[in-house]
């Protein structure tokens, strides 16, 4: 290849990965702020102007259902919240000993209710949890329906894969603007000596909590 | 615009930024793992228990109140070589025991301490490096407010934690003051920022609502 067409490729490259860094900074610019913010409440939970859980409103009703017609505890699951018109993330909080009670939690950011329908009787009754909007906000960062080492759980509500789709797409997101970043710098010849004492720094900082702390204590 | 300081801008956001990467390419790999409930090396087995022997134990150290007890411990474990953040300690007044689980970042260690016989079991666990990536992502986090950061590289990777928010915030008010200094950029990037934020908008809606 001529050495003036290998230059404009790599000029073309670099222009576009400049681009992308900030195009995909800019796409991404809410999520990352929610993130963020929600970061901080979670890791400051005294923070007393973001104080949800004291603050939430409760009720508790019942109401009649139809047995459910499916086998399964996810789909009768499903259709007692079907019946009972709420949408949310299917959430297991006890092992079902009576094939006649159904007891589970569904719950999406800000709303959490707790049904116990008895199958036989054709009720459910219905404890009902409203967060205000700190609630709902903190609740987005670890809404994932699933979680580590609780086998039972599984994402069952699409609007809860959606967001799941969403994190993922957001941390992919990031890692490819840190890797943009990095060949931005790269690319400033100037500027080398500078960045690569800035990221050797972080690196090994970040190294030391990750791998080092085990090794050395 | 003024130049310098649009200059200074550009060097901090750089500089700032290439820094704080690595903790936001951890934050970032960590959000897999989490997201799908799925982490390589989970299973791995506990080492044999080993005992230390002749513990200094504080005077009725059983029942301090919680956060003084994880100090207290805290100070005895680090003497016999035990290092780590504790977490809930569950006391056994019948056997005259205290048990807890003793983490650092790829390490966890379960102690359990006999207070007559002044002696610890510590069974320990290599859980790896991803597992240290979803530890780290957690913590602080939410929970057992009282007694958290008892160890300190916990304390100072909290100020870390905390400094990757502000950082990602900096960063991107930063990045917009710059991209907006490029006029002819202008135009696709307010329509992304717009499409950013109606996709922002519209899933959020879907699951709160």
């Amino acid at each position: 290849m001529p050495s003036s067409t290998r230059r404009g490729l790599i000029d073309a490259t670099e222009t576009w990965n400049r681009r992308l860094h900030y195009y995909s900074g800019l796409y991404l610019l809410f999520f990352l702020w929610l993130f963020a913010f929600t970061g901080l409440l979670l890791n400051h939970p005294k923070w007393s102007f973001a104080e949800f859980w004291t603050n939430r409103q409760q009720s508790r009703y019942e109401l009649p259902i139809a047995a459910p017609a499916a086998t399964g505890d996810v789909a009768q699951a499903e259709e007692i919240l079907r019946q009972a018109g709420i949408r949310g993330e299917i959430e297991w909080t006890k092992a079902r000993a009576d094939e006649g009670v159904l007891e589970f939690r569904a719950s999406r950011p800000g709303h959490i209710y707790e049904i116990c329908a008895d199958l036989r009787g054709g009720r459910a009754t219905v404890q009902r949890i409203e967060l205000n909007a700190w609630g709902v906000t903190r609740i987005l960062h670890t809404f994932t329906g699933v979680r580590l080492n609780d086998e039972r759980n599984a994402r069952d509500w699409w609007a809860t894969r959606l967001w799941a789709f969403a994190m993922d797409a957001v941390a992919a997101g990031l890692i490819f603007m840190v890797l943009s970043s990095v060949w931005l710098w790269w690319s400033q010849k100037r500027k080398r000596a500078a960045g690569l004492a800035a990221l050797l720094a972080g690196t090994a900082l970040c190294g030391l909590f990750v791998m080092g702390l085990r090794w050395l204590v | 615009m003024n130049r310098r300081f649009y200059l200074a801008l550009r060097d901090l956001h750089l500089y700032l930024g290439l820094f704080f990467a690595p903790f936001v390419a951890a934050f970032s790999v960590s959000v897999f793992f989490l997201v799908h409930a799925w982490l390589p090396g989970a299973d791995a087995e506990a080492d044999a228990p080993r005992v230390v022997a002749g513990l200094t134990m504080p005077a009725g150290v059983e029942t301090l109140p919680a956060r003084e007890r994880v100090e207290a411990l805290q100070r005895m474990l680090a003497e016999a070589g035990i290092g780590g953040e504790i977490g809930f300690v569950r006391y056994d007044v019948k056997a005259g025991r205290l048990a807890m689980p003793v983490i650092m970042p790829g390490r966890e260690k379960e102690v359990v301490i006999e207070l007559a016989a002044r002696t610890a079991t510590v069974r320990e666990r290599e859980t790896g490096v991803w597992d240290a990536l979803v530890f780290l992502h957690k913590a602080p986090g939410p929970h057992l407010v009282d007694i958290r950061k008892n160890w300190w590289p916990m304390q100072a990777w909290h100020w870390l934690a905390d400094g990757t928010s502000y950082l990602v915030c900096f960063i991107s008010l930063s990045g917009i003051y710059l991209w907006v200094a490029l006029k002819a950029e202008r135009r696709v990037g307010l329509a992304l920022l717009g499409a950013g934020a109606a996709t922002f908008a519209g899933v959020v809606y879907a699951v709160v609502h």
